[in-house]
């Protein structure tokens, strides 16, 4: 006999909007595995920092919502649904209190995420609430934190070298040394600590030389006594509107405990150097770039225009854009550069880029990922040229600032430099036979995009990529396992570190388990539909056309995607002014309060969207 | 005290001999065992919420149309263990039918009344019955089980009927409006949701619910013991 339909269960949760668009057979099998509990009024039903393993839906009665501040979230009654924030023991961070006397249906977590798992939208509306905090979170950015259009910078984050200074008592010759050796147009002139002047080039020529004085004279003599200074809060655009009223080409910024300490000089050139900094003059120059030595020359360039863009209202996946566009341009011109070195290449081939490059998602110090896939048309003797090209251009990388994969995923390594039928091979064994171990190393080539040569070999291999990933059943699970593996540090928001041994020891890794989940996540998504898309963003968009993700939760993880690698970007340009590598190794104080809340926020997001993604993709029956 | 152990032993003695006479089946099963301590916490104690549509009052006269039960767990409804069981009986619905929903069609549909009850004693066994009025329950599964296992089925009960008189009387005097203590309007004055359905199931639900408020008002959220309810 058949379970008895619970009808007064059944019926109320179809009218509720999470459950009103799952099937009813479905309801019947979910209202079987509730318990009904009752709650008189002020009973605490969740309390901050405490998991629990279930959701909890009003049958009747009234719950209040607050978070960990105090501040109200929510207040419902009947219908109102909550306790998904704090599944799987994770801490909550609202309060939950009855404020009538309730009674409470109650799902097991298991059951949610089986739920969730076959009807999306039901996870979507759970996660809405938190989504909604994050976009607002998203949307408040380019006024807290984004204001700074190029000409709303900070001068000290103009001045990039230590001020050069002399003495009023020192020679005008002794000045022109100095300055011909430093190679600056100008000097300040100090007393101990204080600024008394500044000598610039002009004045060596109209106050010294056309005047006919000797080269002894003192400085404190010719040069411009007490200067107007700007402070090192001031903004560039006030900067070019003082100097373009005054006329004057130099600008002392000065600041320091008495507000006279030299802090540097900008002058004209430094103003000018911020429209230079446009990427696209960059990736024009590299175009044009004759050598290698002309060539690192320009990339050198690149952390400076990172730093000015995550300064400037860029999104981070809009940084991503831009600096795949400028590591686009520099391994194309190596290859160019290469092919002149070596001569036409003996066949045709593709320079294939893997990884976070061919998502276009590059960030400021990202290994090179690259490969070559060669035309089945290649004999033996062709080899050797496709092995110089391959290292002309890898080493040209390293020199330009793109350090080797520690992996050893390089077009300079034979196995990855092959023809085009043993690539398909390789990508069928991937697919057909997939070997745990050899899945989590390969994940990265399903990640591909030519950059130079010809694109049709690439389009085969992507071509059958998408026929036969999407029937791989084993080998999409042991991707979805990999893609859940790393779970989001949201331990690290109850006082816990994550990284406990090591370099990067008490801090918070926001690749692993943070933006590069997403990464994972999509891919899955985009191989089990035999999506061609690349970027994360457009196979989770592609995705929700496919109806493997509803448009809530990739709008959810698209919004957490770009606020983990906006966090990344903030901490990285800081390094890059400190003049250390960029890495992904947050430590706790740097992050502020509002960059803690949302961070916690967007976690979750990715948290949820790995266990729905698991049960789809469920293991058990798999290895 | 020695007075009331020695009523309990000689209840015991008397069910142990019904068990040895019950057919080997779940009511033998339920005879042998003993129900829930009078000690039990209520956050312990293992009820079984049930309801029976009948022809009419009478346990010898009238029949058993449908059962519908659930299981409560201390404090907490396990609707994994709802169920709802009709009799196929050879008796014509007629009136009733527009008061159970339960057509002659769904009659015939249903199962016999000895697996019925065999149902209703494994479901039972360690629990106690919860009813709104339960004699009505306790009175007809036993002359039932008297009639088609040729035993009596002795049942340990918590009436839900009797906890709402005394949570109405705790806070509004002595005298009880009309209909007071009927299970839809019980549920209203605690504020639980109006049930439309009248269906065996339904009202084992309702009736589980009301038990868990009713326990709550009761006992302030202080330890009370099923003895307690039953007083």
């Amino acid at each position: 006999m058949a379970d008895a339909e619970i009808p007064e269960v059944t019926d109320f949760l179809a009218e509720q909007a999470p459950f009103a668009a799952v099937p009813r057979s479905d309801l019947e099998r979910l209202a079987r595995r509730m318990t009904v509990r009752y709650a008189r009024r002020g009973t605490l039903l969740m309390s901050v920092g405490r998991g629990n393993d279930e959701v909890f839906v009003v049958r009747s009665g009234a719950v209040q919502i607050t978070d960990d501040s105090g501040t109200l979230v929510d207040r419902g009654g009947e219908g109102t649904a909550f306790g998904t924030t704090a599944l799987g023991g994770q801490p909550s961070r609202f309060e939950v209190e009855a404020i009538e006397d309730t009674l409470l249906l109650v799902l097991p977590s298991a059951a949610f995420h089986e739920l969730a798992a076959a009807h999306p939208v039901v996870g979507d509306f759970f996660s809405q609430q938190r989504a909604t905090r994050l976009r607002h979170a998203l949307q408040s950015m380019p006024h807290a934190q984004r204001r700074t259009a190029v000409l709303q910078t900070r001068l000290r984050d103009l001045v990039r070298r230590e001020p050069i200074t002399t003495t009023g008592d020192a020679t005008v010759r002794e000045a022109a040394q100095l300055m011909a050796r430093e190679q600056v147009s100008s000097l300040l002139v100090v007393d101990g600590d204080r600024l008394t002047g500044i000598v610039t080039d002009r004045d060596l020529r109209t106050r010294v030389l056309a005047a006919g004085l000797d080269s002894s004279t003192p400085v404190s003599a010719m040069m411009t006594a007490d200067p107007v200074t700007a402070g090192p809060d001031d903004i560039a655009m006030e900067l070019i509107l003082e100097m373009t009223s005054r006329n004057i080409h130099h600008m002392p910024v000065v600041g320091g405990a008495g507000g006279h300490a030299p802090l540097g000089m900008l002058t004209s050139t430094d103003l000018m150097r911020l429209e230079r900094a446009n990427p696209i003059h960059l990736v024009g120059d590299i175009a044009k770039a004759d050598d290698l030595e002309a060539l690192v020359a320009l990339s050198q360039r690149l952390p400076r225009i990172i730093d000015q863009l995550v300064h400037e209202d860029a999104t981070a996946d809009g940084i991503g854009r831009i600096v795949t566009a400028v590591g686009d341009a520099v391994e194309q011109r190596l290859i160019h550069l290469a092919e002149r070195e070596l001569g036409p290449s003996p066949t045709a081939y593709a320079w294939v880029v893997l990884g976070s490059q061919a998502r276009l998602e590059q960030g400021p110090g990202s290994d090179q990922d690259n490969a070559l896939v060669i035309s089945d048309d290649a004999t033996p003797a062709d080899a050797p040229w496709f092995e110089a090209l391959a290292r002309f251009v890898v080493d040209g990388l390293v020199a330009c600032g793109y350090p080797r994969c520690p992996g050893d995923v390089m077009a300079t390594n034979p196995q990855w430099r092959r023809p085009l039928r043993e690539w398909k091979r390789t990508f069928a064994q991937w697919i057909d036979e997939p070997v745990p171990d050899a899945i989590l190393r390969s994940a990265i080539f399903f990640d591909l995009r030519a950059v130079h040569g010809d694109e049709g070999l690439v389009e085969e291999l992507q071509a059958q990529i998408r026929r036969s990933a999407p029937t791989g059943t084993r080998f999409l699970a042991h991707l979805a396992r990999n893609a859940a593996a790393n779970e989001p540090p949201l331990g690290f928001f109850r006082g816990f570190v994550l990284e406990r041994e090591g370099a990067h020891k008490d801090t918070l890794d926001l690749k692993r388990g943070g933006f590069h989940a997403v990464v994972e996540v999509a891919r899955v998504h985009a191989l089990s539909r035999g999506l061609p898309q690349v970027s994360t963003s457009s196979r989770m968009a592609a995705a929700v056309g496919a109806g493997g993700l509803s448009e809530e939760t990739a709008a959810d993880l698209h919004d957490a995607f770009e606020f983990i690698r906006y966090v990344r970007l903030l901490h990285q340009a800081k390094q890059i002014r400190a003049a250390m590598p960029p890495d992904n190794f947050v430590a706790p104080s740097e992050l502020s309060s509002f960059e803690k809340r949302h961070l916690r926020d967007a976690f979750h997001v990715v948290r949820s969207a790995q266990q729905t993604l698991l049960h789809s993709h469920p293991l058990g029956h798999v290895t | 005290m020695i007075l009331s152990r020695f009523r309990v032993d000689r209840r015991r003695a008397r069910q142990a001999r019904w068990a040895e006479q019950a057919p080997p089946g779940p009511v033998r099963d339920y005879l042998a065992s003993a129900p829930p301590g009078p000690r039990t916490d209520v956050s312990d104690l293992p009820l079984l919420a049930l309801d029976l549509e009948t022809t009419g009052l009478d346990p010898r006269a009238d029949h058993i149309l449908s059962v519908g039960f659930v299981p409560v767990d201390g404090l907490q409804i396990n609707l994994a263990g709802a169920e709802q069981l009709i009799c196929r009986a050879d008796v014509e619905v007629g009136q009733s039918a527009t008061i159970h929903g339960i057509t002659d069609d769904a009659l015939a549909g249903g199962i016999a009344l000895r697996d019925l009850l065999e149902r209703v004693a494994a479901a039972l066994t360690g629990r106690v019955l919860l009813a709104h009025h339960a004699v009505i329950e306790t009175g007809f599964l036993s002359a039932a089980c008297e009639r088609e296992l040729g035993v009596p089925l002795p049942i340990t009960a918590v009436d839900t009927m009797e906890l709402q008189s005394r949570v109405l009387r705790s806070h509004a005097g002595e005298d009880l409006p009309p209909g007071a203590l009927r299970l839809g309007t019980a549920r209203a004055n605690l504020g639980l949701p109006r049930y439309a359905a009248h269906e065996a199931l339904t009202d084992a639900l309702a009736c589980a619910e009301l038990y868990l408020v009713q326990v709550d008002r009761l006992s302030g959220g202080r330890p009370m013991t099923l003895k307690a309810l039953q007083r």
